[in-house]
């Protein structure tokens, strides 16, 4: 069995600002389980299309109940596509974890695309366990429930950056967020 | 800025960050696409290669990309409807 997940709402928040605001995501007070991002690969295609390869590493969460001696850490690895079409403004995210994917698969996309003064996100998920032992749509249903939690962390996160930016770009200035200072 | 999955390579993580996020909002956003951070990319790619290869993660990459190319291999020969 396989569990879906689906979401769409709007940022009150330039298409610019929020496809920003998606690479100064993290830090923030609500991904305390994000420990490091890294770019793999970066560049601009022929089409003017700025295509992304990150790695994220996050603290994951196991249920009381799954048998704790079959994850020896619950490290997540999560590889993110992404896509940035300025001209159309459109950008297509698509997240997937490497590790543990026998346990549990989730895949997302996210679809930002301007709305107006505003912008539209749809968020599409999929969560697949191939796990034995009768616990893998036990271990979807918790997949499913924690997705739903999580996105909505997720979108608080991108709240909390994005008002950041709005302060901070008084007058068209380089937001302080993105300055040394506050590194680290 | 978040850190780098390579300790050793948050400094260089953070100086290439800095330069892409003030490129990406004054250049790409407004329609220059000429790449402006290359040298500090170069860099810092190479320093979290290594990092990966430490860790193991560059084959559990591989294979991920092996077993099903994510996303879809782009052709540029593709309709372009812009």
């Amino acid at each position: 069995m396989v569990k879906f997940y689906q979401h769409t709402f709007q940022y009150d928040h330039s298409w610019q600002n929020v496809t920003l605001a998606f690479w100064l995501r993290y830090p923030n007070p609500f991904a305390s389980h994000v420990l490091a991002v890294d770019v793999l690969d970066r560049y601009v295609d022929d089409r003017g299309v700025l295509k992304t390869t990150r790695l994220v590493l996050k603290k994951g969460k196991v249920p009381k109940w799954f048998p704790q001696a079959l994850v020896k850490n619950s490290e997540a690895f999560v590889i993110e596509e992404s896509e940035v079409d300025p001209q159309a403004m459109t950008m297509v995210t698509r997240t997937k974890n490497l590790n543990h994917v026998r346990i549990m698969q989730v895949e997302e996309t996210q679809t930002f695309t301007r709305h107006g003064d505003w912008t539209s996100c749809k968020t599409e998920a999929r969560i697949i366990s191939r796990f034995g032992w009768g616990l893998a749509g036990r271990i979807e249903g918790f997949g499913q429930s924690s997705f739903a939690a999580n996105a909505s962390k997720a979108r608080k996160g991108m709240r909390h950056i994005l008002q950041l930016l709005r302060e901070k770009q008084v007058g068209g200035r380089i937001p302080a967020l993105m300055s040394p200072s506050l590194d680290v | 800025m978040s850190s780098s999955v390579g300790a050793d390579c948050t400094k260089l993580k953070i100086k290439y960050d800095n330069c892409f996020n003030k490129w990406y909002s004054e250049k790409f956003l407004k329609g220059d696409t000429t790449p402006e951070c290359d040298e500090l990319f170069k860099d810092y790619r190479a320093c979290v290669l290594v990092a990966l290869k430490d860790k193991g993660i560059d084959k559990l990459l591989n294979e991920s990309r092996q077993e099903t190319p994510f996303p879809p291999e782009e052709k540029s020969n593709k309709d372009s409807s812009a």
